[in-house]
């Protein structure tokens, strides 16, 4: 078997092994918010780093650069200590986190936007739906993610790099979940096109592309 | 290519690990403590709507007593049957959207701006059923004094239901002001259906409805302000 394929079923064996024991279960995350909630700090130092990542990937696959991801990260984890007192115990702590998470989000793309028409760049800024093509040539989630319009890239991130459910992503995104799944009906329209069409290409060009 | 086959490529593609910089995740943890201070979570969504809704019919009947109650005395049964019912279920609606919009996370029943367009339209189809005085005597000046006794209404409600969500964090403070100008001004507009005795059908569908759109406007403006002084931190 070469190796490349030996690596693509390990993976998949654990997305499947990983379907069924999900790293993070529900009750797990209430529990440590909630004892973050009561001062606990190695219950808080345990959120950041199992959600940590996550949330990371989450705004990589939005900006281009990871400068942005790292400081949207820290701003994030701020926010989320200062409004801590709002999460309610029972109830899940992935919307609530993601909702804070995309706040922020917005509210970065806004001042940077504001501050690039400060400064006349404005057309110099890649707008939040536009990564540099360079990125699709890699084959990672953010380069799969990148042409798509920001509102089906959020909701196919939260989908797949959070794991949340269709129902918890209507919450974070303030949404009913007919319309998170008809932008996730969308960005899949966009995503067979685009793999259908690279697939195309690579037929056409003996696998080079 | 399937939509089984997108999740497979999308998952294998999630799967790769994110390049989160060493440390800062240690970096992150210690920048929020320690210690910690402990905080006493938000209450129960159905404390927070049932005091937003208790704070409406307070401010609604303490300002129509003050003035007089004058237009429920003259009210025929139907009509207070039919009025008095829309308005709870339309405050009762208000306050869930109100609590929710200040609750990050909390599930969305309805959006304030539709809430918004469907209840001052349901109000107006209910005055046109029931009032068919279609005579506009004075319609301008008995209207603005109308107006502007529901607005000034609606603005200790306002005050109060923002006491009571202080504790909540917006994650739209636009719809999240809108929502609660929504519940101020269907505190004003009661006050005004138990006070006002002029039942030109006009006059209750223009001025009397318009308390609410213009106070939920004021709210949703209130929130825009909040937003761009937060931006200029």
């Amino acid at each position: 078997m070469d190796p490349e394929r030996g690596s693509r079923v390990r993976r998949m064996a654990n997305n499947w092994v990983s379907g069924f024991f999900p790293m993070d279960s529900d009750n797990d995350l209430e529990m440590l918010m909630a004892r973050y909630q009561q001062g606990d700090f190695d219950a808080a130092t345990a959120l950041i780093h199992r959600l940590g990542p996550r949330l990371h990937r989450f705004f990589a696959v939005q900006f281009a650069s990871r400068g942005d991801a790292d400081d949207l990260l820290q701003e994030t984890w701020l926010r989320i200590h200062e409004v801590r007192r709002t999460y309610r115990a029972g109830e899940p702590v992935l919307p609530w986190l993601y909702a804070i998470a995309r706040h922020i989000r917005v509210d970065h793309y806004r001042k940077e936007r504001r501050a690039a028409a400060r400064e006349g760049r404005l057309e110099e800024m890649a707008p939040m739906a536009a990564l540099p093509a360079a990125r699709a040539e890699s084959a990672d989630l953010e380069a799969l993610l990148a042409p798509l319009p920001e509102s089906q890239r959020e909701v196919i991130a939260m989908l797949k790099i959070a794991g949340m459910s269709i129902e918890e992503v209507a919450r974070a995104t303030s949404s009913s979940v007919g319309s998170v799944k008809q932008k996730a009906h969308r960005g899949y329209e966009k995503l067979r096109e685009q793999l259908t069409a690279a697939g195309l290409s690579r037929e056409r060009t003996g696998g080079l592309a | 290519m399937t939509d089984r086959e997108i999740d497979m490529v999308l998952d294998l593609a999630a799967q790769t690990p994110d390049d989160v910089a060493p440390g800062l995740l240690d970096r992150v943890a210690r920048s929020i403590g320690p210690p910690l201070v402990p905080v006493r979570p938000l209450p129960a969504a159905w404390v927070l709507e049932g005091g937003l809704a208790l704070i409406c019919a307070a401010v609604a009947l303490g300002g129509a007593a003050r003035l007089g109650l004058f237009g429920i005395q003259r009210l025929s049964g139907l009509e207070r049957a039919t009025i008095f019912p829309a308005l709870a279920v339309l405050i009762w609606l208000a306050a869930t959207v109100c609590a929710g919009e200040t609750t990050p996370g909390s599930r969305r029943r309805v959006s304030p701006w539709i809430l918004l367009g469907a209840g001052s339209l349901a109000l107006v189809a209910i005055f046109a059923a029931l009032f068919h005085d279609y005579r506009t005597e004075r319609f301008v000046p008995q209207g603005v004094a109308c107006l502007t006794a529901g607005l000034l209404h609606a603005i200790p409600a306002g005050l109060a239901a923002w006491l009571v969500l202080r504790r909540g964090f917006a994650v739209n403070a636009v719809a999240a002001g809108l929502a609660a100008g929504m519940l101020a001004g269907l505190a004003g507009m009661t006050m005004l259906e138990l006070h006002c005795p002029n039942f030109e059908a006009l006059h209750v569908m223009v001025w009397h409805t318009a308390v609410i759109p213009l106070s939920a406007l004021a709210g949703a403006l209130l929130g825009l302000l909040s937003d761009s002084r937060h931006d200029q931190r």
